[in-house]
């Protein structure tokens, strides 16, 4: 799953799946804004055929969430 | 190539793969973005639209068309209608209004619901000022100007299941959208993309995404954007190509089900019962387009009174002979019969579309003859309609009064030339009673015009493309003279055939031909000596001595290398060609100039001020 949120990450953001780490957040990527957050629960709910809840998506403020998120709705390979 | 698209009844599943898609071939194309766009799209919503760029460039790519986005920020609709290029940041060539009732009008929406009497009347006057705000916005922008329908609300009070919705939100949403097209729909060189009608045919509730809307104000599902994007997309590649001229459609299990040849005339599926009814439904549908001006034919591996018989004598065909233009059938490879149809229309083999049932003959024509656009029936009967509906390659946004004679005038030709195969040439001309029309274009003109300056490829001297607003921009100019030419005969009208665009110097001495061009349909009986003996009169009248023309070679107006030596200009070298006005050929005695002389001014060229209604 690691290596998957990375490119979906990746791609949304623009940047290169080895700078996305756990620490990923918007406070350290300027690429990470509302619209890029927008797209990245769209692309992370196609990657992973899951839907997020506003809380979920209100809560994932950084790339160690969105795994713990994904993990806790039965993503394997957590 | 804009090959078919997938068929309508593919699901759920296969809309939202096509949506995962769309972004990746957009986010592939900003990656490796090419510098200089051929297209700049400027995008203003009473929501956040950002999230429809990649589904509007998307279906652009698909179209050949590299597009770069502005959207101008969040709900400031009025004031980019006013001042597009502040909002867009610069220049646009297609400025794309979208616009929610609830956006724009929710006190109104709330008051209506709560029995408020004027609530209705106070809508009325917010949608009239949005309108005329979207008339100061064509009035002043060079560009495309598309308007979007607003689609049925979502997120407020007023419930889409309730009993009294009719009466209710319902009723609140026909009435706005209704008086928004009768009032944008009437502005010239305004296009609506109706995004009401695509919300119901993805359905309301998979239109909307109450999360995305509550987190970031942006209402819509990708998979809505994605069908919203894909239609905005279709509408902006229209107005940029020239669309197909003509379908080229096998018969056996095309136009019917089943083999005449075999099955013989009462055993091939056409009419009422499934799966005939499928094929009858298809038929139909060929009907609308020949409607539009896009011509029929047939090509079919048959002995052609068999086939024929079925157009004639078969009740439930819905097409017959007479809705063809032209037909091969034989026995031949179809690759053979493609060029013979299209030079009996007069047209390029690459402005046909081939229609067949047979993987092996599909294939084989794109081998063959690949600027021919080749499309395969589906198997599914019932996917056939769906299918031939979501080809984008008649597209065309303005459907002129031509487009819908054209088929029925080449009827009429095909008597001239019976005619003509029976008496001398010259008595030929004198019973044609040819009459030209040679006039500066008017408004009501403009569309068909553009349609000729971009369609033209044969008698076309310079091939100038030009778009509608540039069109209109030379028309109002007092430094061009746009001409049209309408060409009647006793057999019928040929319609508007012929366009010159002229630039005049400073000094008004000399006209300068930018752009001649005549449909093949009317050459050859004086029309050309009386177009520029006409066009020399009226440069005369206005001061003028001198004609420049220049013939710009393509791989497809040979037909024009002689028209202007034909026409007494002589060389100066490279491209160029003059004539002086002393030497313009006469009108020849069997033509008559209609109208006379044009003049040289056209009030009603002034373009139409739009007044703010606040």
């Amino acid at each position: 799953m690691t290596a998957r949120v990375a490119r979906v990450f990746s791609e949304v953001l623009g940047v290169s799946a080895e700078q996305i780490t756990d620490d990923t957040s918007p406070d350290n990527t300027p690429q990470w804004d509302s619209m890029a957050a927008m797209n990245l629960v769209v692309a992370i709910e196609d990657e992973f055929d899951v839907t997020l809840s506003t809380a979920e998506i209100i809560s994932m403020r950084n790339v160690a969430i969105v795994k713990k998120v994904l993990t806790a709705k039965g993503v394997a390979d957590a | 190539m804009s090959d078919a698209m997938p068929a309508a009844s593919g699901g759920e599943a296969a809309a939202k793969s096509a949506a995962i898609e769309a972004k990746k071939r957009w986010r592939a194309h900003l990656a490796s973005a090419d510098p200089k766009p051929a297209l700049r799209v400027g995008l203003a919503a009473s929501f956040t639209a950002d999230t429809l760029v990649p589904f509007v460039g998307a279906a652009l790519l698909a179209e050949n068309t590299a597009a770069a986005f502005t959207v101008a920020p969040f709900n400031q609709l009025f004031q980019t209608c006013l001042d597009p290029e502040a909002s867009f940041h610069g220049a646009v060539d297609v400025a794309v209004v979208l616009w929610r009732l609830e956006d724009l009008m929710l006190d109104e929406i709330t008051g209506f619901l709560a029995g408020e009497l004027d609530a209705l009347n106070r809508a009325s006057g917010k949608l009239a000022s949005f309108a005329a705000a979207i008339r100061q916005l064509r009035a002043g922008f060079k560009g495309m100007v598309i308007a979007g329908v607003p689609p049925y609300p979502t997120g407020v009070a007023g419930n889409l299941l309730s009993l009294d919705n009719a009466a209710g939100l319902g009723a609140f949403h026909r009435k706005l959208a209704a008086e928004f097209v009768d009032d944008v729909g009437r502005i010239e060189g305004v296009t609506l993309v109706d995004l009401d009608a695509m919300q119901r045919q993805i359905g309301v509730a998979t239109a909307f995404d109450a999360r995305k809307w509550y987190l970031y104000r942006q209402p819509y599902s990708d998979a809505f954007l994605y069908t919203a994007g894909r239609q905005l997309g279709r509408i902006v590649a229209a107005s940029r190509r020239a669309a197909k001229k003509c379908v080229v459609l096998d018969a056996d299990n095309t136009l019917w089900g089943g083999i005449v040849g075999e099955d013989g005339i009462d055993g091939i599926q056409i009419g009422d019962e499934f799966p005939g009814s499928a094929y009858r439904d298809f038929q139909k549908l060929l009907l609308s387009w020949r409607a539009q001006g896009v011509l029929l034919a047939v090509a079919s591996k048959n002995n052609e009174a068999d086939a024929l018989e079925v157009f004639d004598k078969h009740s439930d065909m819905v097409l017959k002979r007479e809705h063809l233009s032209a037909w091969q059938i034989n026995w031949l490879p179809k690759a053979e019969n493609i060029p013979l149809i299209a030079k009996a229309l007069n047209i390029g083999t690459d402005s046909l579309v081939f229609i067949d049932d047979n993987p092996m003959e599909i294939a084989y024509m794109r081998d063959a003859r690949a600027e021919v656009t080749s499309v395969l029936v589906p198997s599914e009967p019932a996917d056939i309609v769906a299918t031939m509906q979501a080809l984008t390659l008649f597209d065309q946004l303005e459907v002129t009064d031509e487009d819908r004679k054209r088929a029925d005038m080449m009827r009429a030709e095909r008597d001239r030339e019976t005619v003509a195969a029976q008496i001398s040439h010259a008595d030929f001309l004198n019973a044609l009673d040819l009459k030209i029309d040679l006039f500066r274009a008017q408004p009501e003109d403009l569309g068909r015009i553009t349609q000729l300056v971009n369609k033209t490829n044969q008698f076309n001297l310079t091939t100038i493309r030009r778009t509608l607003d540039e069109v209109r921009a030379l028309a109002n100019s007092d430094d061009w003279r746009l001409y049209g030419m309408r060409v009647t005969d006793k057999f019928g009208e040929y319609g508007l055939t012929g366009v010159v665009i002229v630039e005049i110097s400073p000094d008004r001495r000399r006209w300068t031909i930018d752009s001649l061009m005549m449909s093949c349909r009317v050459l050859g009986r004086g029309v050309e000596p009386t177009l520029i003996g006409g066009l020399a009169g009226d440069a005369r009248d206005q001061g003028a001595v001198e004609f420049r023309a220049s013939y710009i070679p393509t791989a497809k107006n040979a037909i024009c290398a002689s028209f202007l030596p034909d026409q007494n200009f002589t060389s100066i070298g490279g491209q160029e060609w003059h004539l002086d006005l002393a030497d313009a050929p006469a009108i020849p005695a069997h033509v008559t100039r209609l109208g006379g002389a044009a003049p040289a001014t056209t009030q009603a060229l002034q373009p139409q001020l739009a007044d703010v209604a606040e």
